[in-house]
Parts: C-alpha cells; sequence; structure tokens
C-alpha cells in the first residue's frame, strides 16, 4: 500500500526548477487515454479479476455441491455423504466471502488510483500553466475533471475487475450447466440475457428522466447556494417569500422528474422479479419432466435454480461496464483536452541572469530606477493594471470569461459537436497566440536585458508583481503571511505591522495559528488586502510592483501603510500604482499615464506644481488644492472620484 | 505631520511568540498528521499489528472530524436526534394514508413472492413420491400455470408498492428541504450578518444532499426491506421450524458484527465527505488564485497541499474499508452459512421422517431470498444514520433564537437618534463606548475612522441590524428593535458594498422589500429613476428578463443600478452606506453615478467613509476612534479643531 495513494511526477512547470520524471497522459484520443489510465492501474485489475474470479465461485459452486449433498446425502439418508458435501459447500463459501473482501479491496483500490491520479495530473497542470490557464479554461472545467470527471474513471476501472471476473464465472457456469443438462442449460443460459435486455428499453427513459432529475437539482442547490449568498440581502431588505417560492417551484420540479424516474426503476423492478419468477416456474416444468423421464436428479434441479439467480449478475456486470465506458469515454474527452494544454515559455536561447538594473517599458516609455519607491498614476486603473502585468512577464488577463467546451445542455448532438469543435479550436488558437507573444522580444528590459532572455523562474523569484486580484489561502494565519515557512516571527510582525494589519492577529484568539478561511472569507476587503500586503513585503523581493495595494483600506490606515512601507522597502526597488496623495508624498519619483505612454515623471509636489493634468487626476479635478471646503462650481467628471461629487449633487439638489 | 516610527511597538504583538511554530509545517505527510505510521513492517504478525495501531490513529482522527464538524466555531446550532426524530414522526403522520399503503402493497407483493418456493416445494415431494408419470404431468402443469398467475399477480403489485415508495421518498425530500429553506430565510437578522456563509452553504448543498439520499431512498427501502425480511423468516418458519433454526446463528453474527460497524461508520463517512471537500476546496483555491501562485512561487505548496489532503482521503478511505470488510465478512458468512447448517438439520430431520425434501428445497430457496433484503438493511441502516446526523443540522438553523420581538408601536416622524450605545460581539470585548448621535432628518453624515474603530458596528446598530448591549437606537420615538422586519426595511436600509443578483427575474430581484404590493409601473419607475430603464426595455423578456448566476449576465454597473433601484423600492428615509462606494469600479462608476445620486435625494445619509473627499463634502463628520465619536462636526469645525481629522486632511492634501 506504500503506493497508495500514487505518486505522480508530471508536467514540469517553467517555473520550478527541478525536473521531474515524466509521467503525463496519453492525450491524443479519448479511447487511448482510457487505456492508458487503465494500463496504470493494471496490477490491481488483474488482482481484482483473480479474486473476484474466486469471489464467484460460492455462486457457481455451490448451487451444484447443493445438489450433490441432497442427491448423495440426503435422499440416500448418507449422513457421513451429506456431512462431506455440507464441509465442502461451507469451504467454498468462506473461500468465496473471503475472495469477496480481497477483490473488494483491489477493486476500490483502483477506482481510487485512477481518481487521486486524475486530481493530482490536474493539479499539476495547472501549477505548470500558472496565470496562462485562465486564458484557455474555465476554472469550473477544471474543477469538474478533477472531482467528478476522476470519479467516473475510478468507476471504469473498478468495474473493469468485476466485468472481467463475470466474463470468467460465465464461462465456467456455461459449461457446468450444459454438461448437466443441455434443455436446461440453454434455457438459463438464454434467461439471463433476456431479462437484462428486457429492461434495456425502460432504461433509456428511466435514465434520462434522472439526467433531467440531476440537472434539476443541480439547479436547485445552485438557488439555495444563491439565496445563502444573498442571504444578508433577502433579511436586510426583503425578498423571502420570492425567493422562497422560486426554490420551492425549483425543489417541486426536481421531485417531479425523480418520481418520473422511479416509475420507470419500479417497472424494472417488477419485470425483472416477475420473468425472474417465470423462469424458475419454466425450469421447474421442464425439470419435472426430465426428473420423471430420469434425466435429472431433484438435486440437479435445485442447483438450476441457483444457476438461473447466480447469472443475472454476470450480465449485470456486463451491461454496468458498457454504461461506465460510455460516461468515460465523454469525460476523457474533457480530460485529455485539458491535460493537453501546454505552457506558451520556451527556454531562452541565449539565457541571461536575473542582473538589477533600471526596469524599462518600450511601450510605455516607463523606467524605473533599482533602490528606489516609484508610482505610476493613470487616470484608467486599467491602463496601469496592463503595465504592471508587462513589468512581470504575465500575458494579459483575458478579456472575457473563457467559455467551457464541453458544456452538453444547450446543444446536444450533431451541432453541438459542431460548437464544441469550434472552441476547441477558438482554444487552440490562442494557445499559439499565447505562444507566439510569449517567445519575442519582450519588451521590457531589466538592467538593459529583456525579459525573454530571462529564465522565467529566475525572474520570478526577483521580481513579484501583486495584482489586484491577488488570492488569500485558507490556512493559518501564520502560513497565509509566511507561506515558504522561511521567516522569524520578528520579521513577520514586522510586516504585518508595516501593514497595518495588526488588527488580524488581533482579532483572532489563537494567534499566528488563527484560522484564516478560504479566500479570506470573514475578512473584509481591507483587511485581505493587507494581509496580501504583508505576504509580499515578507516575500522581500527585489523588485516589488504592488498593484492598487491598498483601494480598499480607508484612509487613516492607507496614511500609516503609505508612512511604514518606504522604510520598509528602503534600498529595495519598489513600483506601486495608486491615486491617493496619502501614498504619493513618500514616492521617490511619481510618473503620470495617459493612453498607455508616460506622459510626465518628477517628484509629487514637482508635479502639483508644474501639471494640471496630474493635479486632476490626484485631487479631484480643481486647478488648485482646496484651501476650505468649498464645494466645487463644476463638478468634476473624472471617473475616480466619481462620488464625491454625487454626494454633492445630492445635497445641492436639496 | 505623523511621526515614522521605524518598528511596531513590543506590546503591539504582545503574547505572539506562544502562537508561532517555527519550523516547516508543511513537509509532514497527511499520513503523519493523521497519526498514521507509514513505515514497512517485515513479518505477517507486525504487519497485522500495525495496521491495528494505525486503524485506531485514524479512528481518533476521525472521531476528532467529526466532533469538530458537529460544533463548529461561530457557526450555528445542531439540533438533537429526537427534534430529527419527531421532524421524521410529523412528515410521517402528515402522509399517514400513503405510508400505511406504501407498508401493505409491499407486505402483498412480498406474500406473493414467498408462495412460489413453497409450492415448488411441494411440487417436487409429490414428484419424487408420485408413480403414475402422465397423471402427475397434469397436475404439474395445473400447478405451474397458477403460479404464473400468482406470478401476475406479484408483478401487479410489486409496481404499485415500488411506484408508491418513490413517491413518498420525493414527496419527503421535498418537503423537508423546502421547510429548511423557509427556517433559513427566517434567520435572524443579526445572526445572518455575523455569521460567516460558509456553515450555512455546507448544510444547505452537502447535508442537503445526504438528508436527500436518506430520505428518497434510504429510509423506503429500509421500510420495504424490513418488512420483507419479517415476511421471509415468517415464511421460513411456517415452512418448518427446524429449518428456519440457522437463523439465530444468523442474528447473533449479524447483531455484533453491523453494530460495530453502525457504531463507527457514519462518522467515519462523515469525515471523508470532509477530505473531499478538503481537496476540492485545496484544488479550487489553487485554480482560482494560479496568478498568485505563480507570482509568489507557491506552486509546489499547492502541490503538496492537494497531495497531502489526498493522502488524508486515501487514510480515511482505508479506515472506512477497513470498518466495511470486516462487516462484509461477517455479514457474508451470516447470509451463506444459514445454508449449511439448513442442509445438515435437513438432512438429519429427513432421516427421521420430520421434513421433506420440498421443505428442503423451500428452506435453501428462502434462505437466499432473505439475503437482499437484509443487505439492504444493513446499507441503509447506515446511511439512515448520516441522514439523522446530517437533518440535525439541518434542524439546528432553526434553533436560533429571535433577536427582536416585534411590538405595536410605530414610529412618529423620520428623526433617528442614538443613546448611550454600548456593543460587544464578544461577551467582556466592548467596541463601543457609550456612543450618542442625534441624526438631523436629511443631513449627510460622514463616519471617519481608523479600520476597527467601531464605525462600520456603529452603522449597524443606527440601521437596526444588531441590538446593542446597552443604549437604543430609536426611530420617530420608537426602538428599532422593536419595529417589525418588514417595517424596519421601510424606514433605515444599511447599503453595503454587495450587490448580489439573485437567480431570477430582473423584477424579483427589484420588488424585494414591497414583494406584495409592487407594481410593474413602481419597478419601471424605479428603474428610471437609477438610469436603467433603457437596457431592461431592450432585454429580451423585459421585467420577465431572468438574470443571476448562470444565466444573462449583467455588468456591474447593472448589478450596482439592480441594488440601487431594490432601496428605491424601499423607499427608507435614511441610508446607511457601508463602504458602499469603496470597490466601485471606476469604470462603470460614470453609470451609477447619476443613479446613486437620485437615491440619497431627500433622505438622511450617515456614510462610513474610506476617502476623505466623501467626507470633506458632508455636512457633519464624525470621527470615530477607539469605539467612541471622538471628534463631530463640520469640515470647518474639524479644522479649527486641529486634531486626528485635521492631520490627516492635511497630509491629503499637502
Amino acid at each position: 500500500m506504500s503506493l497508495f495513494p500514487p505518486v505522480v511526477h508530471a508536467y514540469e512547470s517553467p517555473t520550478r526548477r527541478d525536473v521531474r520524471t515524466p509521467g503525463e497522459a496519453v492525450t491524443d484520443s479519448p479511447t487511448r487515454f482510457l487505456f492508458w489510465l487503465l494500463g496504470k492501474q493494471a496490477g490491481l485489475i488483474v488482482g481484482g479479476t483473480f479474486f473476484g474470479l474466486i469471489w464467484f465461485l460460492p455462486g457457481t459452486l455451490s448451487p451444484y455441491l447443493l445438489g450433490r449433498a441432497i442427491d448423495l446425502g440426503v435422499t440416500q439418508l448418507d449422513m457421513p455423504a451429506t456431512l462431506t458435501w455440507a464441509g465442502l459447500l461451507l469451504f467454498v463459501i468462506v473461500a468465496g466471502v473471503s475472495c469477496d473482501v480481497l477483490a473488494s479491496v483491489f477493486q476500490i483500490s483502483s477506482w481510487l488510483d485512477a481518481l487521486y491520479r486524475i486530481t493530482k495530473l490536474v493539479a499539476r497542470k495547472v501549477t505548470q500553466m500558472n496565470h496562462v490557464i485562465s486564458r484557455r479554461v474555465p476554472a469550473g472545467e477544471m474543477l469538474s475533471v478533477a472531482s467528478s470527471d476522476s470519479d467516473t474513471f475510478g468507476a471504469l476501472a473498478e468495474v473493469s475487475g468485476r466485468a472481467l471476473a463475470a466474463l470468467g464465472s460465465f464461462a465456467f457456469v456455461t459449461v457446468l450447466v450444459l454438461h448437466e443438462s443441455t434443455v436446461l442449460g440453454l434455457v438459463v443460459l438464454i434467461s439471463a440475457p433476456v431479462i437484462l435486455g428486457l429492461s434495456v428499453p425502460m432504461m433509456v427513459p428511466m435514465q434520462h428522466n434522472q439526467r433531467v432529475e440531476r440537472e434539476r437539482s443541480s439547479v436547485l442547490t445552485g438557488m439555495a447556494v444563491d439565496i445563502v449568498s444573498g442571504l444578508r440581502i433577502l433579511r436586510g431588505v426583503g425578498g423571502e417569500r420570492t425567493f422562497g417560492d422560486n426554490y420551492a417551484r425549483q425543489s417541486q420540479s426536481v421531485r417531479r422528474a425523480g418520481v418520473r424516474a422511479g416509475y420507470w426503476w419500479a417497472g424494472i423492478q417488477s419485470l425483472s422479479t416477475v420473468f425472474t419468477g417465470l423462469l424458475l416456474v419454466l425450469l421447474t416444468w421442464l425439470g419435472v419432466r426430465a426428473m420423471l423421464a430420469g434425466d435429472l436428479t431433484v438435486g440437479q434441479l435445485i442447483s438450476f435454480f441457483g444457476y438461473a439467480v447466480f447469472l443475472q449478475r454476470p450480465f449485470n456486470t456486463f451491461f454496468e461496464f458498457i454504461q461506465k465506458w460510455v460516461s468515460a469515454t465523454v469525460s476523457a474527452r474533457k480530460t485529455a483536452n485539458l491535460l493537453r494544454e501546454e505552457p506558451p515559455w520556451r527556454s531562452p536561447e541565449d539565457p541571461r541572469p536575473w542582473n538589477l538594473g533600471p526596469i524599462a517599458d518600450e511601450t510605455s516609455g516607463f523606467v524605473a530606477e533599482p533602490g528606489r519607491l516609484t508610482i505610476i498614476v493613470a487616470a484608467l486603473p486599467d491602463e496601469s493594471a496592463a503595465l504592471a502585468d508587462r513589468l512581470g512577464r504575465y500575458l494579459p488577463t483575458s478579456s472575457g470569461p473563457v467559455e467551457s467546451a464541453h458544456e452538453d445542455t444547450p446543444a446536444r448532438g450533431r451541432a453541438g459537436r459542431a460548437e464544441a469543435r469550434a472552441k476547441l479550436a477558438e482554444r487552440a488558437a490562442m494557445a499559439a497566440r499565447d505562444e507566439a507573444r510569449a517567445n519575442r522580444h519582450w519588451g521590457v528590459s531589466v538592467g538593459g536585458v529583456d525579459l525573454a532572455q530571462i529564465p522565467l523562474a529566475d525572474l520570478r523569484q526577483h521580481l513579484v508583481v501583486v495584482d489586484a486580484g491577488a488570492q488569500v489561502f485558507a490556512g493559518t494565519l501564520q502560513e497565509l503571511v509566511d507561506p515558504h515557512a522561511d521567516h522569524t516571527r520578528e520579521q513577520a510582525e514586522h510586516a504585518l505591522w508595516t501593514a497595518s494589519a495588526d488588527d488580524v492577529w488581533e482579532a483572532l484568539p489563537e494567534g499566528w495559528q488563527g484560522r484564516i478561511d478560504e479566500r479570506g472569507r470573514g475578512l473584509s476587503g481591507g483587511q485581505r488586502q493587507r494581509l496580501v500586503l504583508a505576504r509580499s513585503l515578507l516575500l522581500d523581493p527585489d523588485v516589488l510592483v504592488l498593484v492598487e495595494p491598498t483601494s480598499a483600506v480607508d484612509a487613516h490606515t492607507e496614511a500609516r501603510i503609505a508612512e511604514r512601507l518606504p522604510a520598509a522597502r528602503a534600498g529595495r526597488t519598489t513600483i506601486l500604482t495608486t491615486v491617493s496623495p496619502l501614498w504619493l508624498r513618500h514616492a521617490d519619483r511619481v510618473v503620470l499615464l495617459e493612453d498607455g505612454r508616460v506622459v510626465a515623471a518628477g517628484t509629487h509636489a514637482e508635479l502639483m506644481a508644474s501639471d494640471p493634468a496630474y493635479r486632476a487626476v490626484v485631487v479631484r479635478g480643481e486647478d488648485t488644492v482646496p484651501p476650505q471646503a468649498t464645494p466645487p462650481d463644476h463638478p468634476d467628471q473624472s471617473s475616480r472620484h466619481v462620488f464625491a461629487d454625487l454626494w454633492e449633487g445630492a445635497t445641492t439638489r436639496d | 505631520m505623523i511621526e515614522t516610527v521605524p518598528t511596531p511597538s513590543p506590546e503591539v504583538f504582545e503574547g505572539s511568540a506562544a502562537t508561532w511554530r517555527s519550523g516547516d509545517p508543511g513537509t509532514r505527510t497527511g499520513a503523519a498528521l493523521m497519526g498514521v505510521d507509514e513505515t514497512p513492517r517485515t513479518g505477517l504478525r507486525d504487519g497485522i499489528r500495525g495496521f491495528w495501531a494505525n486503524q485506531r490513529a485514524r479512528r481518533r482522527f476521525s472521531e476528532e472530524a467529526f466532533a469538530s464538524s458537529r460544533d463548529p466555531k461561530l457557526g450555528l446550532p445542531v439540533a438533537g436526534t429526537p427534534a430529527v426524530l419527531s421532524f421524521v414522526g410529523g412528515m410521517l403522520r402528515e402522509r399517514k394514508g400513503v405510508a400505511i399503503a406504501l407498508v401493505l402493497a409491499n407486505a402483498a407483493s412480498g406474500v406473493a413472492g414467498l408462495i412460489v418456493p413453497r409450492v415448488l416445494g411441494n411440487l417436487i415431494d409429490e414428484v419424487t413420491a408420485a408413480s403414475a408419470t402422465s397423471a402427475i404431468m397434469t397436475r404439474v402443469t395445473t400447478i405451474c400455470w397458477v403460479m404464473v398467475l400468482v406470478l401476475a399477480l406479484q408483478g401487479a403489485l410489486y409496481f404499485p408498492a415500488k411506484s408508491l415508495s418513490t413517491v413518498m421518498g420525493y414527496d419527503m425530500l421535498a418537503s423537508a428541504r423546502e421547510h429548511i429553506m423557509r427556517t433559513v430565510l427566517k434567520l435572524p437578522l443579526s445572526r445572518v450578518e455575523t455569521a460567516s456563509t460558509g456553515d450555512l452553504v455546507t448544510r444547505v448543498t452537502r447535508d442537503v444532499g445526504t438528508m436527500a439520499g436518506s430520505v428518497r431512498w434510504a429510509l423506503p427501502v429500509f421500510t420495504i426491506s424490513s418488512v420483507t425480511a419479517v415476511l421471509t423468516v415468517g415464511a421460513l418458519i411456517l415452512n418448518s421450524w427446524l429449518l428456519s433454526l440457522p437463523l439465530v446463528a444468523t442474528t447473533i453474527v449479524l447483531i455484533f458484527g453491523v453494530g460495530r460497524y453502525i457504531r463507527h461508520a457514519p462518522k467515519g463517512y462523515i469525515t471523508m465527505g470532509r477530505m473531499y471537500s478538503q481537496i476540492n476546496s485545496g484544488l479550487t483555491e489553487t485554480v482560482e488564485g494560479a496568478r498568485t501562485v505563480e507570482s509568489l512561487g507557491l506552486d509546489e505548496r499547492r502541490l503538496a497541499r492537494t497531495d497531502r489532503d489526498i493522502e488524508q482521503a486515501a487514510q480515511t478511505e482505508i479506515y472506512c474499508a477497513g470498518l466495511r470488510y470486516q462487516m462484509f465478512l461477517a455479514t457474508g458468512l451470516a447470509y451463506q452459512v444459514p445454508l449449511v447448517l439448513a442442509l445438515v438439520l435437513g438432512a438429519w430431520g429427513y432421516s427421521r421422517g420430520w421434513v421433506s425434501l420440498g421443505q428442503i428445497a423451500a428452506a435453501t430457496l428462502y434462505l437466499q431470498q432473505l439475503t437482499g433484503p437484509l443487505e439492504n438493511c444493513v446499507q441503509t441502516l447506515n446511511q439512515m444514520q448520516t441522514g439523522v446526523s446530517s437533518t440535525s443540522r439541518l434542524l439546528g438553523i432553526a434553533s436560533v433564537p429571535p433577536d427582536r420581538t416585534a411590538t405595536d408601536e410605530r414610529p412618529q416622524g423620520d428623526h433617528l437618534v442614538a443613546r448611550n450605545l454600548t456593543f460587544a460581539y464578544r461577551e467582556g470585548r466592548d467596541v463601543l463606548h457609550d456612543v450618542s448621535l442625534d441624526l438631523v432628518p436629511g443631513e449627510r453624515l460622514a463616519m471617519v475612522g481608523p479600520s476597527g474603530s467601531g464605525k462600520s458596528t456603529l452603522g449597524r446598530l443606527l440601521a437596526g441590524i444588531n441590538a446593542p448591549r446597552l443604549g437604543v437606537v430609536e426611530v420617530g420615538g420608537v426602538d428599532v428593535m422593536h419595529l417589525p422586519l418588514e417595517r424596519l426595511r421601510t424606514d433605515v436600509a444599511l447599503v453595503t458594498q454587495e450587490h448580489h443578483v439573485f437567480v431570477g427575474t430582473i423584477r424579483d430581484n427589484i420588488v424585494l422589500a414591497r414583494e406584495d404590493t409592487t407594481t410593474d409601473d413602481e419597478v419601471w419607475q424605479a428603474l428610471r429613476t437609477v438610469q436603467a430603464e433603457d437596457w431592461v426595455r431592450r432585454s429580451p423578456d423585459g421585467l420577465d428578463t431572468m438574470v443571476g448566476s448562470g444565466r444573462a449576465s449583467l455588468t456591474p454597473a447593472q448589478a450596482q443600478q439592480i441594488a440601487l433601484a431594490r432601496l428605491v423600492i424601499a423607499d427608507p428615509h435614511t441610508l446607511v452606506l457601508d463602504e458602499a462606494t469603496s470597490l466601485i469600479d471606476p469604470a462603470t462608476a460614470r453609470h451609477v453615478e447619476g443613479a446613486m445620486s437620485a437615491l440619497l435625494t431627500g433622505r438622511t445619509v450617515v456614510a462610513i467613509a474610506h476617502r476623505l473627499h466623501t467626507a470633506h463634502d458632508a455636512q457633519r463628520i464624525a470621527v470615530v476612534i477607539d469605539g467612541r465619536i471622538a471628534e463631530l462636526g463640520s469640515h470647518e469645525d474639524l479644522m479649527a479643531l486641529g486634531g486626528e481629522y485635521a492631520r490627516l486632511w492635511r497630509a491629503w492634501t499637502s
């Protein structure tokens, strides 16, 4: 069991240094992918098959032994013979039950092996692709591959062992029954697939309704989550009845679909019960005739009852295998498409090591001197964010949401397949564009060396960009602030204090071991932002690029952070984007960005004195710093401070 | 000027050393964290001993995880098992007719099924005793036809029996989950605002899912199977009391084998469920935070986290499998060994002339028929247990005590006043100390202050969300906590940065506060007020257009307009804006500007402000520091005072 869960090495990342043993999946076709995956489970499946075969023994042998015991023991009044046959029967039963357990151990292990393997491969693919993956595959699709498609593969791996065992036992029973009586044997052999075949037409509508129920039920769950996430509004503003009723309506439609599926299920169950009973009657009738003719003994007849009941099992298993194979093929297509994605970065042909120097962006004309605090001011935050992305060698954040190529709801059949193909082609085109962009001259240089020439891992280690959407990960406060666990408590506390995030520490009774929920749920936007800042300060990279680091923080706290950060980053290179004057006073140099180009640069005081455009962006569009609180005559149209103005608008309208 | 302090004063992090863990906890494996020793053992005896030691460690882990899932910190309460039983009992009483019909139909179809083996047994007896072959064959044929009729009857009964069980299961499930959602929608407002949504989301998704499994499937199957099992045992005894003696052994083995499983398994399975959602939430964080993972170089850590989560899931799988296989061994033997015993007893009885061959044949068939219902009982018993524990968590939501008692008093006028408010979230830690504030109707008051100063808390008390520990908030002379919620919403509203758009029509999303009385004209009027009329008119179904997650997606500006239109419909005279404007995307602000100003017109507004312009333009500014209002007055007043506000303002504008 030392290999359980499986050890997976795959998808070496360009930002990771170590070289890993390749364990990549075969992704050229769904079928080949499934064979690759089942091949990984070969040992477990063979083990499951072997013990599964023995497990079927009681099913195959015990009717025979029972019949022998009755014919040679009971009817002959021969107690020792009865005991011998009964002893054999007991042995077979005990062996069967033990092998049932062993087979199940193998089968469940192969299930979990497949499940864990796929989850691990997805995790590795995501960390290999990193930010690029969000340009190609929607998050929901990656997560559903990791959690639900992986389970489909597990189910297939599990049923594979059982299906092979069923095949073996079916062959064994065939020989046995035909040997005992040709007519009865044929009846038994034919009846099992016939009973299964009769239920298939009813299974189609049942499964259709089950699918409808599942779909509606997931909508229902979505509604419940929706209500709970908006519960503050529903309880604060109102609307409990409307959304309570909407939920109830959907709940009833789930119920109806479930009941419809239930009717078909009841039909299948009754049918198979009745037909099994009819089979027993038919066997009795034929058996009695054979007995009267002297061709069959009582014991043999009783053992035929056993075979008739037993044979339905392997056929059910075959049927299960086919169903699982079909749904695994669908999952395999989706999974293979995800795992086939490749990062666009290639290692530079003429790699140059990181060497800190002036940082220059060709597109905008932006330059930052090492060891200084440079602040980028732009009327449109998107412009400064785009510059920050370029500085960190990130592909631009994709404009629209990435569409899933595997949605099975809107269009099924040929139209759906065509749509999926089109989306995949689009995805491939995007990959080609990314690759082209990633490997030509990047246009940002550090110390005169273009970023494309610096190995990505090297660059990421020395230059850190904290974007506006930076995430907080669940765990203890200590893990959050010091994720690499390579700093002292004093350093961490200094970082927390610099980011003015000590209130988070104080609010947690367990201090550094206090737990932070996923995505920082339970923290305010400002607290989250300050923790992100503290984390990046503790990392202490050569160059730190911060995008709007205090946009959700109140003015008091922002002023405090702006005081403390320059001292903490003294001698290091820091670039940040903001328009808050509380920050700008502390900058060594401020650059003003307009339409993506640097139009002015200098200290805050110089720009305030000399540049009206700068003043317009930074101080509410007035030409002079307001000496007192006189409302401006012309409401400012710069979007940044719109709320101050509408506030006035409302006031004046009174 | 605020003085630059280079390092935090020591008292900031007093006692933090005790909570800091040095060393890297991330390097420990999932198994090691659970206390499972994975060093390979040599020799069978050592191996078995090691397995049991590890199994005990896994049990401890599952018991701890289960205990913490039952008692979530800060979460909602959990009801006891008696509450669950009376809830289920109540639902059954409401459906007394169906429940009785269900049991009767199943019993009847079960009896029909039990006749067949008995008749077969009789036939065999007659045939073995017979001499006149042709006469007996005619009789056999007749009996066979009778049995075909019996089977048809059984099928005819079986179908309604199974269908009824589905209908009733789905019906009970639907009303249970609708009941739960109605309870959720009645949660006290103060509880909704403070509790994290995570616990509630888990309850309405996972717990409802588990409950669904047990109500829809386990409960009916258990009922039917126990009825069938009892009937089969009855038939077995009627057939021959001697041959039913082996059942005593079955019962004993079942009680011991299953009892142990039933005690431990639910905790194990609940822990397992938690482990899988841990894998998923970890992976979700990695996927959604791919960019952060890349910029901080956390890829190895994230992979380690996923691997560790998988390993813990695998360990709980091993634990549960261990429990399961112990039970399988016991039950497998309990079901099948009686066959051998019956055979030996039969042989002995037959030699004495106490039982006939036919009775032996019927007994073996009955014993085989008993396996199915017994297996079902054991399986469903386990699922029903987890169902009970989930239902108790769901019913726990109902046990939150109400936070306000409405009286008949109705406010006279729009005057909102707070007198001597003291408030604490946790006992002994007051966050507001004796705060009084008298709002002039129609005024704009800004609250500023550092984070954690209590300004948001004050806003919530003013909006009547939480009750102060001491003191009172009155609107028009009436304590806000004495107003029914429906009335309070139309007097005071808290506006936060949340713009949740619910899944539903645009109308549903707007009429919230007056959902029963709002006409379409009023909705259009509200949309016109927030300048959203145009795009709603252009939407495919106008007010009936479905919006919310998974439907037509709205731009952030449209979502904000919807949120504002809700407030126009609610039409409160006082608005408390909590950071309502701080996270607004400047790119969309232009569209929302007019809407916001239209909403504020003619109302009293308390704005918790992050940006100083907002404060500057208000008629009065309250500076909240350490849970007290430190400064209160107009901008000029406060500038003249030369306190905290004046210092910050100068820092801003210098």
